[in-house]
């Protein structure tokens, strides 16, 4: 099968206009990108520079860029990219949360391990047991299982939409980190770990928008460890007070009434002593009132029918701890 | 019955929170174009549904509400239809989970069992958009149109929870008509359906509390590259993203320093305008970003009154 | 100018865990490695690691198990110090983070593995190894020991008999650097990229046994290359012994389970080198499909799969669109593992003052001829502590200059050299897929003394075509093909090693099989074939061992 690759290329000396240089290549059905590239730097090219290590989608090396989508090149079919190129040839670039360096490879460390050093990557246990293991009846939770097998590859960095504004964010792949750490019943320092990770720029920030799940090629859901993340923050009252105020309120809503109120919601926010917060609100609140569009703040929330089955439901809820 | 000799499609109306609370124009265009359409809203079945927890409660407690949920549609043997991308996101999660018989016939004994329900699993939950192109088909939408859009370059704008998860919102068998179901709504009722960097993307509103400045920065790149490609105006089926989209883009506009101007339509509101509904019907003045502009274009608009 | 009292070279399980070992006995560390350690090759181990951890078991069985399946030719001593490590390493390892999977009373769980007698092997999922390097680096991390991640070190300075450090290219900016330091730990894993269907990671490029032979230190066991039985057929990706572990059979092309042929009673459950052999006889007996055979795990519990065995169901899938549930999966024996290396003591002292090395690019002689599943992590990480202890321990003492800057620019110059070269049609590459090509045909599970000198002579031709090459990238910025000139230039040396002890054993003992002395000879051999560098290619000499 012949196939075509467009490769955005680019060294600091010897191309630094960033120029598209077009190889074509004859691979077999099932081979992968990876070993598209390794033919190419072996056969035609050997300047082509590109990551690449385990080649069995386990050491997250080889990650780029293929056709606008990231991608782990040694767990990408050919196939599949070429079915997928759109103007003839499959794109190849590096990934893009950071500079590129040359051809395919992009500066990790100055914003992957950077990032993943930040959020204290390892347990500090308890006191370890004197002799033998910690015992772990049960086995380990699942998902701490699954997040294991996070290869740190930074996909879903790439596709994380508040990166894009702000690159300052600690992103999905540290805070899938941050989840193995603060999950693992073993570590001393739950508490403390989220309120570090709820500081600004920290895991508040997060939209909960499933890029980061759609863009892992692990299977391993990092948009759902964050909202577990959240989940753990608020119920040991970790986090800064307006979103853990947020959370409650809502709650506390869906608790009274069977659903949410958006007014109280809004006010609870903010905090009801914080004038300054509350305030801000107004200039909506009043426009969207004088619309009809918002709730004003002191209309009181309907009870829904079946609140009090809603209500059971968080009891019961509660009460399983 | 029949309407428009239709058969009439009848679901459990599930209009979530928000199209009752910060966007009620939502809710009544919903059901002025249900009626049109031939849609039967039954608005009893879940009458005493809960929260679908909108992704800010616990799984821990949200699921067995939205079991909850399933089960009263289930018993009333009828599928779910959502208005809101969030609800129809976050059940879609539940519902998948709850495909496991194990954490299914927990919930039940725990959860529901007091109250007499039980989930079975065969619950189906349908958003109006889909409802739209899998249950009444594109050609009869287009068949109905009676102001088309001429051409009126659109923005589809998606929101999050409507295309991710993919392999649950958009699996396989429905490849066909959810990849590009909006897109294929604003053609046939005569408009021009225009990608934007944002059109599957976040539009920021879940991190207003967090983090306000990225908020505005995402809301605001959304808008203005909309507005840079000469879109007219936004469509979207998420009422969260509207509230942001049009309710806040003010606020984004303050952030970048630019003005933005970009009208924004709930889904069935366009669909309502199409089908020759007034803008008073449709409550377009309850927006904040004024959608005069479109109908001016449309020809419309001078009958109109705050 | 990097300056630490001891460098590890290698950011893999024996490396990392190098690091730990001489950071903890207060050594001052440095890690230099090629790729990011969490990119290193001991990512992508699968199965498990062995220890006697349960009741009925002791690391005696545990010993015997190792000396048995190595063909009786390990190290005594070093299988002793292994396994008799084993139960505290592996519990260690626990203690720094890794999740392992749990019995009942929420103890570590163990599982069979195929050549082992007792449930031994810890595990987590499928994916212990991945699991294991990932808390390796949380601990480094937490140590702030510094890491140089994309260097390459390029060549050992060696003076007053001593290791003095390493010059490094820094593969960002294309700069040679000397790395000064007391001691080295060279840790630089495996070297299967000089076969071509390897299960070998692209680092595997013999870097550090090349570096450390032609210093002068010898290197060990080299004709003792592991085949795994089960590769994926198309791309030699490999399967874990795992699923043969949870009751996978083996098939031939009839359905006919064959190992009934070869080992009755252990069946899949045999040794490597007795599983790898027998599938390849059945592919040469014209039993095989395509060359290849088959796995059939069709009737394997499918919850239990999805549990045990995860990421190999996604590798199928992924890879060949297969679904063990439904279909057979053809698979043929891979080169996996090289058992020879860097020879070092149980210390991982390498004789050399200031030199010491761990994992799969060193051989204390602890696997003998053939090495069980789950033994090779274990080595990694016992002998990997105590070279980062013992490296720490000597810098204590040490009397110590830094190589001389007269040395160090004679270094670089010869390492400069090429990059003055103009480069003509061959690459590094070419070279290199072309050595994989005879070392497969020659130099993998069958040799006979016509191959090995057949692969000898082409290797020598290869030499020249490698000596001719120049270069086409004259920028410094991540000039791989620089790196790929290097890497080839080490397994060309490093494939004559094998060859050369390869054709040296004249009798047939765990992996190393000879068409030509089918029989196990423990009259002439129970001996381990040492290599040392001289001009005419390398010089053998022998060590007996002791059996018991
Ligand atoms: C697919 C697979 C499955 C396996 N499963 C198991 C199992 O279940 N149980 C088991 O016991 N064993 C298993 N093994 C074997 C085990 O993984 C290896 O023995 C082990 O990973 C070797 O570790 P290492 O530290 O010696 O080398 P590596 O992990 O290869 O690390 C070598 C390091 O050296 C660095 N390096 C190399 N050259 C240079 C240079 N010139 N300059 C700087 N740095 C350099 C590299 O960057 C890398 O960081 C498996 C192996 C494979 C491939
Ligand atoms: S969570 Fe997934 S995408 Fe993100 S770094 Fe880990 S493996 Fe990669």
């Amino acid at each position: 099968m012949e196939v075509k690759f467009a490769v955005k290329r680019y060294d600091p000396i010897t191309n630094a206009d960033k120029s598209t240089q077009t190889y074509t290549a004859e691979v077999d059905e099932g081979d992968m990108v990876l070993d598209a590239l390794l033919q190419i730097r072996d056969e035609q090219d050997p300047t082509l520079a590109f990551r690449g290590s385990c080649r069995t989608g386990f050491c997250g090396d080889c990650t780029m860029t293929v056709n606008g989508k990231g991608a782990i090149a040694c767990r990408t079919k050919v196939k599949k990219a070429w079915d997928g190129a759109e103007d003839g040839a499959i794109e190849l670039e590096p990934l893009k949360m950071s500079r590129q360096m040359k051809d395919l490879v992009y500066n990790a460390r100055e914003f992957h391990w950077n990032k993943f050093r930040a959020v204290e990557p390892w347990v500090d246990p308890v006191q370890p047991p004197e002799k033998g293991e910690h015992l772990v009846p049960g086995g380990h939770d699942k998902h701490l299982t699954e997040s294991m097998r996070c290869t740190q590859c930074g996909l879903c960095d790439q596709g994380c939409t508040v990166l894009v504004v702000d690159k300052t964010f600690v992103g999905p792949a540290a805070l899938t980190k941050a989840y193995r750490v603060v999950a693992d019943e073993r570590d001393s320092r739950k508490r403390q770990r989220l309120d570090k990770l709820s500081l600004p720029r920290g895991m508040w920030d997060c939209t909960h928008c499933f890029e980061a799940s759609e863009h892992c090629p692990k299977y391993i859901e990092p948009t759902d460890r964050i909202f577990d993340l959240h989940d753990m923050a608020i119920k040991a009252e970790a986090g800064p007070p307006k979103v853990v105020h947020h959370y409650k309120s809502f709650a506390a809503s869906v608790k009274a009434h069977g659903w949410l109120d958006e007014g109280r919601l809004a006010i609870e926010t903010e905090g009801f002593t914080n004038v300054k917060g509350l305030m801000k609100l107004l200039p909506l609140a009043v426009k969207a009132g004088l619309k009809g569009k918002h709730p004003m703040p002191y209309m009181l929330h309907k009870k829904r029918p079946g609140h009090e089955q809603i209500k059971r439901i968080f009891e019961k809820w509660e009460s399983k701890g | 019955m029949t309407t428009n000799g239709q058969v009439k499609t009848k679901y459990a109306f599930y209009p979530g929170c928000v199209s009752k609370g910060g966007c009620p124009e939502l809710y009544e265009a919903v059901v002025q174009v249900a009626e049109k359409l031939g849609f039967e809203l039954d608005d009893k079945a879940l009458e005493s549904a809960g929260c679908t927890g909108a992704g800010v409660l616990s799984k821990e407690v949200s699921d067995p509400i939205n079991a909850r949920t399933f089960a009263m549609a289930e018993a009333a043997g009828l599928e779910i239809m959502t208005i809101c991308s969030t609800c129809q996101g976050i059940m879609t999660q539940a519902h998948h989970r709850l495909k496991d018989e194990e954490y299914r016939a927990m919930i039940n004994r725990d959860f529901l069992a007091e109250e007499g329900l039980e989930y079975k699993g065969t619950t189906v939950i349908r958003h109006m958009l889909w409802a739209i192109v899998e249950d009444f088909g594109l050609d009869k939408l287009k068949s109905m149109v009676k102001r088309p859009l001429n051409g009126l370059p659109i923005a589809h704008f998606y929101g999050c929870y409507m295309k991710r998860p993919p392999e649950l919102m958009v699996p396989k068998e429905f490849a066909k008509t959810r990849k590009t179901a909006l897109e294929d709504v604003i053609e046939a009722l005569g408009g021009k359906a225009v990608k934007t960097s944002g059109r599957g993307k976040c539009c920021g509103f879940p991190i207003l509390t967090s983090n306000e400045d990225n908020s505005m920065a995402m809301l605001g790149d959304h808008t203005l590259d909309a507005k840079a490609k000469g879109v007219k105006a936004m469509v979207t089926p998420c009422p969260l993203c509207h509230l942001q989209l049009d309710g806040k883009q003010a606020d984004a506009e303050a952030h970048k320093q630019e003005e933005i101007d970009m009208p924004v339509f709930h889904l069935p509101q366009l669909v309502g305008l199409a089908l020759g509904f007034t803008p008073k019907e449709m409550n377009l003045q309850r927006h904040l970003v004024s959608t005069k502009s479109i109908e001016e274009e449309l020809g419309i608009g001078v009958e109109v009154k705050a | 100018m990097p300056q630490h009292d001891v460098l590890v070279v290698g950011g893999g399980f024996a490396g990392l865990r190098a690091a730990l070992g001489a950071r903890a006995s207060g050594a001052d560390v440095g890690i230099l490695s090629k790729v990011h350690p969490m990119r290193s090759h001991s990512s992508g181990a699968h199965s498990g690691i062995n220890a006697a951890l349960k009741s009925g078991d002791s690391w005696e069985t545990h010993a015997k198990d190792t000396i048995a399946a190595g063909g009786d030719l390990s190290d005594r001593s070093a299988v002793e110090v292994m396994c008799q490590s084993a139960a505290e390493d592996v519990v260690a390892l626990e203690h720094m983070g890794v999740i392992f999977n749990r019995d009942e009373e929420g103890r570590i769980d163990v599982t069979t593995f195929p050549g082992s007698s007792q449930a031994r092997t810890a595990f987590v999922g499928d994916s212990a190894g991945h699991v294991i390097l990932q808390v390796l680096f949380e601990q480094i991390v937490r140590s702030e020991i510094r890491i140089y991640d994309e260097w390459f070190a390029a060549s050992l300075l060696m003076e007053d008999g001593m290791c003095k450090g390493v010059i490094a290219r820094d593969l960002r900016t294309g700069e040679l650097h000397p790395f000064h330091s007391k001691a080295v730990v060279m840790a630089t894993g495996n070297l299967g990229q000089m076969y071509n269907g390897g299960t070998c990671s692209l680092t595997g490029t013999g870097d550090g046994v090349a570096l450390a032979y032609r210093a002068g230190v010898p290197l060990i066991d080299m004709e003792m290359v592991q085949y795994h039985p089960t590769t994926l057929a198309d791309r030699g990706i490999l399967i874990t012994e795992g699923v043969r572990a949870e009751g996978a059979h083996l098939v031939n092309k009839k359905g006919e389970r064959f190992m009934e042929r070869y080992d009755a009673e252990a069946m899949e459950m045999s040794t490597r080198d007795v599983v790898a052999r027998a599938a390849m006889t059945e592919v040469r007996k014209n039993r095989g499909d395509k060359g290849h055979v088959f796995l059939d795990m069709r009737h394997l519990d499918k919850a239990r799969m999805t549990a045990r065995l995860q990421e190999t169901l996604w590798l199928m899938d992924d890879l060949e669109g297969l679904d063990p549930s439904e279909a057979l999966i053809p698979v043929k024996p891979g080169m996996h593992r090289p058992l020879g290396g860097i020879k070092i003591d149980t210390f991982g002292d390498t004789g050399t003052p200031g030199l010491y090395a761990a994992g799969e690019c060193a051989s204390t002689g602890a696997h003998g001829a053939n090495r069980l599943g789950g033994n090779s992590l274990l080595d990694c990480i016992v002998f990997g502590r105590r070279a980062g202890e013992s490296a720490s321990r000597y810098v204590r003492g040490a009397t110590w200059s830094p190589a001389t800057a007269d040395l160090v620019r004679e270094q670089e110059e010869m390492l400069n050299e090429v990059t003055a070269k103009d480069a003509n049609s061959d690459t590094a590459g070419a070279i290199r897929r072309d050595l994989g090509e005879i070392m497969d045909k020659n130099v993998g599970m069958v040799r006979n003394l016509r191959g090995l000198r057949k692969a000898a002579n082409s290797v020598a031709k290869l030499q020249e075509r490698f000596g001719a090459l120049g270069i086409r990238d004259k920028s410094g910025a991540y000039n791989v093909e620089l790196r790929a000139i290097r890497e080839v230039g080490n397994m060309l040396d490093v494939a004559q090693v094998i060859i050369g002890s390869a054709e040296a054993r004249q009798e047939s003992r765990g992996c190393h099989f000879r068409s030509d002395f089918e029989a196990r000879d423990d009259e002439n051999w129970m001996k381990r074939i040492v290599a040392m560098h001289s001009e005419d290619g390398p010089k053998l000499d022998y060590e007996p061992v002791e059996a018991g």
